[in-house]
């Protein structure tokens, strides 16, 4: 079991975005409600994760992991150009973020939205923690930003072909759906590519947001404003 | 020797040790299914099987632990080709030697509400299982690793429907004393002793070093044998294996017999030479025999109460007399129920009566939604409440945890239907002192039949502890020398039975004037003369503070902690005040306008400036003319980016509770309803995200909509059937993923397919217009603001 990672704090400006509000517009009332909710979150979940490192091979149609599974398609092949390695994680704020967020839904929705929106900030510093974690594990090393189903042409069929490789239901409690939803559901899979030599450098844009088709910004034609 | 035979010989009995990692050793790659290995390699599984028998294990488990029809479809086998084989297999290796397990792990998917696989869906997948297996020859059935009791429930009834095998039963536990799901022992050992398990105990999870803690509480609550099955203590962070020896693994799991553990094996990283040496230190040692007791108590899938000091029912999720609960129930809207849930427990609730009966609504799917919906918001155990023994049946199957059945009586009838039930899902009951000549009038006829009941439960295996006796109050303006018979009865089941007692307060002060001061008073009586389960009426501050007080005063609140949490800053009025409980208009000063409120957003005063205007203006102008222009104005600032998400759900809770107001005037003289016209909403099929259609539905309602909400992962003849009966003449449905829009054409063409009228809006992260057209929705709407606009263009 890798070493447990604690979240302490959430980037209130994140949450704020995530409920569909511009930082630097939101009222006094709004961000103080975020602030509470956020500690609320943190009270209650329980961060896991599970990592482990893979060969990686670029063939026709995708990359093979050297455990034989092929990540299919063009998008994550050309993302690991360079990369000899990778390591694929997954990470989950546990069922009782779900639990929480339902039990605001049923009563007051500004505070599930709140909660919801904390939980979607909460998963991805888990995921940045964890990914510096493992760059430390990497010393000398380069990397990409780290990549999910749902990216590109990466299917989400895949959800649980990955859970399998990381025994994520029995280590973590994570399970994915029958239609290849992550169960909880503050929940990520990804895969961080490792290279020996330096790669091109590759932005995180609104490609690797886990708000990405959903943002309210660009369904308005804008732009939260983070590169 | 049999399984039970084994048990009975009150000496440790040994399991087996790891499967995978022995598997993995052999050649099996990671990520692999390691059930295939049955037809694949079967000369492996002989040899591990061997080498567990060689080094003493009683018992081995069949390479079983995933084949069920859900993970095998992944590696393209069924339950058919692989659970006989596997079975086989050990049953070869075994012969003469040992008996075999059929194992049973969890299915690989969550169950709902975390999850989407429903309940019974579950049973089946296992049921499955538990057929194959019987039939190839398993001696006893194990099933392990459960993180959601749900899921062990699943197993283990299937394993009792579907089989006469003898079952164990093992969790795995966090550090926290947990399981993932929130699981304590507490609960898993009152649910699934209840449910008939033959042993049930602890896997995976830890090391012996941290069984200790689990192994006392699973002593508290269960007379079973104790099954432990550790891993080879706590993985290391590289991921080479595991930090324990065998040495100290078999020392320290073996001196756990003397806390009364009688069954032990290994779980992950423990292979035969673990198993060889816990044998060695098992031998000549006697499993501790403690005479154990377990309190009458209930619980839910994550929190047990026991019965041990005065705990409140709440008694508001009944119909009876509520005009609003019962449109809720008509419209199939269970988020009626689940905010009277949250206030309850929030008043100090301890267990949640439920009861949904209605003559015109199908009783036992409602029972069904709404105990599911329940246990999704709540922690507080439920008392399922109906007259309908095929109701209670429903209920009982999908409640996680140990429920309290209201009730059986003293008929011949009510006994044989209803206590079979509460004997097989393992509740406790309410046996209500009466039969077929109504209330006997003396406390001794009431006695009578609380003997008549307890016998019946016994005889059936019920335990003692678990019948609680209502011995009915009667109105005491219609006969005033009843109360004294109800307590002197209620004094004598406690006393001479020994069993807890039960009673529903309110109805004492019915027809009298200030009942408040009858009921507190009634149930202070009451708790004095041994009631341990009020009914009531907890948003009521003086029944609680009854509640409070006798616990203060009878020395169980110690330190008097509870009570001055409860009241250290409160102004409390003992005075009656003559009017009715509404508290009065003007609470915000009359300040502000409604128009205003919602505007602001001030959820808080909403009601009170609504009643405010209804004392001068009708429900309906104040809904055309007030909330509904300040809800546009609200709406046309957020299109144009002056307010945001937030302040649009704010200004919508406003008007919510303005609405609340109106719909409570209009039902009180029977005045029509504010319906503009009635939406059906869904998440569909396979998708779970549902927090925006919950947000239109807010929006929906609050424009005076009648939202039929059918909730998230709806199967789309549930859309169907739900615009036929209410005659919708909207539909809106979202889907958040990729991998769900699909289930949303389907529900599409499926609406048209059944020649229904209705316009489809949809919405949802992946939507864009030109998806929305190609499936054929009649609308795309962008955020909930434009569902509202929707609505009004469709319906007006």
């Amino acid at each position: 079991m890798p070493l447990p990672i604690s979240l302490t704090d959430l980037q209130i400006d994140e949450v704020l975005r995530y409920m569909g509000t511009p930082p630097d517009r939101a009222e006094p009332a709004i961000r103080k409600l975020a602030e509470g909710c956020a500690r609320e979150l943190l009270g209650v979940v329980r961060p896991r994760w599970a990592a482990r490192t893979f060969e990686l091979t670029p063939e026709e149609g995708g990359v093979r992991l050297s455990s034989g599974l092929l990540l299919p398609g063009e998008d994550l092949k050309r993302h690991l150009a360079g990369c000899r390695r990778a390591v694929l994680f997954c990470a989950t704020l546990s069922a009782q973020a779900d639990a929480l967020i339902r039990r605001a839904e049923s009563g007051d929705m500004l505070r599930a939205l709140a909660l919801d929106s904390c939980a979607t900030a909460a998963v991805e510093q888990l995921c940045d923690q964890i990914e510096l974690e493992l760059q430390r594990q990497f010393p000398g090393c380069f990397f990409p930003f780290r990549y999910s189903p749902g990216y590109g042409d990466l299917p989400l069929t895949l959800q649980s072909s990955l859970l399998a490789l990381l025994d994520a239901p029995r280590q973590v409690g994570l399970c994915a759906s029958a239609s290849h939803i992550l169960t909880p559901r503050k929940s990520v899979t990804a895969i961080l590519g490792v290279a020996d030599h330096p790669i091109q450098a590759s932005v995180r844009s609104c490609l690797g947001c886990p708000a990405h088709d959903g943002c309210q910004y660009r369904k308005s034609g804008g732009h939260c404003g983070i590169s | 020797m049999e399984f039970l035979e084994l048990l009975k010989t009150g000496r440790p009995v040994l399991l087996d040790g790891g499967m995978g990692t022995m598997l993995q050793a052999r050649g099996l790659p990671v990520g692999a299914a390691p059930e295939t290995a049955a037809l694949e390699h079967p000369e492996w599984l002989r040899e591990i099987h061997s080498a567990y028998l060689d080094a003493g294990s009683q018992i081995v488990y069949a390479n079983t632990f995933g084949a069920n029809r859900e993970k095998l479809a992944h590696c393209g086998r069924t339950v058919a080709e692989v659970v006989p084989a596997a079975v086989s297999v050990a049953r070869e290796a075994a012969r003469g030697r040992g008996l075999v397990a059929l194992d049973v792990g969890p299915i690989g998917q969550l169950l709902e509400p975390t999850g989407t696989l429903e309940f019974e869906q579950a049973v089946d997948i296992f049921a499955e299982v538990v057929e194959a297996g019987a039939a190839a020859g398993a001696d006893l059935i194990a099933i392990e690793t459960m993180t959601d009791l749900q899921e062990a429930r699943a197993a283990l009834l299937a394993a009792r429907e579907h089989s006469s095998l003898p079952v164990l039963v093992t969790m795995t536990y966090e550090a926290t004393g947990r399981t993932f799901l929130g699981c304590s022992p507490a609960c898993a050992a009152l649910t699934l002793e209840g449910l008939g398990a033959d042993a049930i105990g602890v896997n995976c999870s830890l090391g012996p070093r941290e069984m200790p803690p689990l192994v006392e509480e699973l002593l508290r609550w269960t007379t079973l044998p104790i099954v432990l099955k550790p891993n080879a203590g706590l993985p290391h962070p590289d991921g080479s294996g595991y930090d324990i020896s065998p040495e100290e693994f078999a020392h320290s799991l073996a001196a756990l017999a003397d806390l009364g553990v009688q069954v032990f094996g290994g779980c992950c990283g423990t292979t035969p030479e673990y198993i060889a040496l816990l044998r060695r230190e098992l031998e000549g040692r006697t499993v501790r025999r403690v005479t154990r007791t377990v309190p009458a108590a209930v619980c839910s899938g994550t929190q047990a109460v026991p019965i041990d000091r005065v705990r409140v029912i709440g008694e508001r999720i009944n119909p009876t007399g509520k005009k609003l609960m019962k449109e809720a129930l008509r419209r199939g809207d269970v988020d009626y129920m689940l905010n009277q849930a949250l206030a309850q427990t929030e008043a100090g609730a301890d267990i949640l009566d439920v009861n949904v009966g209605l003559p015109e609504i199908d009783e036992a799917d409602m029972m069904v939604r709404t105990v599911k919906a329940l246990q999704g918001v709540t922690d507080a155990p439920l008392q399922l409440d109906s007259t309908d023994p095929k109701v209670l049946e429903r209920a009982l199957r999908v409640y996680c945890g140990k429920a309290i059945v209201n009730s059986v009586n003293g008929e011949a009838e009510s006994l044989s239907a209803i206590l079979p039930l509460v004997k097989k899902y393992g509740a406790a009951v309410v046996g209500l002192t009466l039969d077929q000549g109504g209330i006997p009038k003396s406390a001794e006829a009431r006695m009578e039949v609380a003997r008549r009941i307890l016998e019946r439960a016994l005889a059936l295996g019920i335990r003692r502890e678990d019948v609680y006796i209502d011995c009915l109050t009667l109105t005491v303006s219609a006969e005033q020398e009843g109360a004294a018979q109800t307590l002197t009865a209620l004094r004598r089941v406690k006393e001479e039975l020994g069993l807890k007692t039960v009673l529903g307060v309110s109805n004492i002060s019915f027809g009298l004037p200030a009942r408040p001061l009858v009921n507190q008073n009634f149930l202070t009586m009451a708790m004095a003369a041994g009631l341990d389960l009020p009914i009531l009426n907890p948003n009521v501050d003086t029944m609680m503070a009854a509640v409070r007080c006798y616990h203060l005063l009878t020395n169980v609140d110690r330190d008097a902690r509870e009570f001055i949490a409860a009241y250290g800053n409160a102004a409390v009025s003992t005075s009656i005040s003559g009017g009715g409980a509404a508290p009065a208009a003007s609470a915000s000063g009359g300040g502000r306008g409604l128009a205003e409120v919602v505007e602001a957003g001030l959820k808080g005063e909403a009601a009170a400036a609504a009643r405010a205007l209804l004392e001068t203006r009708e429900p309906m102008d104040v809904v055309d003319h007030v909330l509904i222009p300040a809800l546009d104005k609200v709406g046309a600032d957020f299109e144009q980016n002056r307010v945001f998400l937030p302040q649009l759900i704010q200004s919508a809770g406003a008007a919510q509770a303005a609405f609340e107001v109106i719909r409570e005037s209009l039902a009180q003289r029977n005045g029509g309803s504010v319906s503009r016209g009635t939406v059906v909403l869904a998440t569909v099929k396979g998708d779970i995200h549902d927090i925006g259609k919950n947000i239109v539905k807010v929006l929906l309602e609050n424009y005076g909509y009648t939202v039929v909400d059918l909730g998230k992962d709806v199967d789309p003849s549930a859309v169907v059937e739900a615009v036929r009966r209410h005659a919708a003449p909207l539909v809106g449905l979202s889907a958040l993923m990729t991998t769900t829009l699909k289930s949303m054409a389907e529900t599409i063409s499926m609406l048209h397919d059944a020649g229904l009228t209705c316009q489809i809006m949809v919405g949802g992260a992946v939507l864009t217009p030109d998806y929305a057209r190609q499936i054929q929705a009649d609308f795309y709407a962008r955020d909930a603001k434009e569902s509202v606009d929707i609505a009004k263009r469709v319906i007006g």
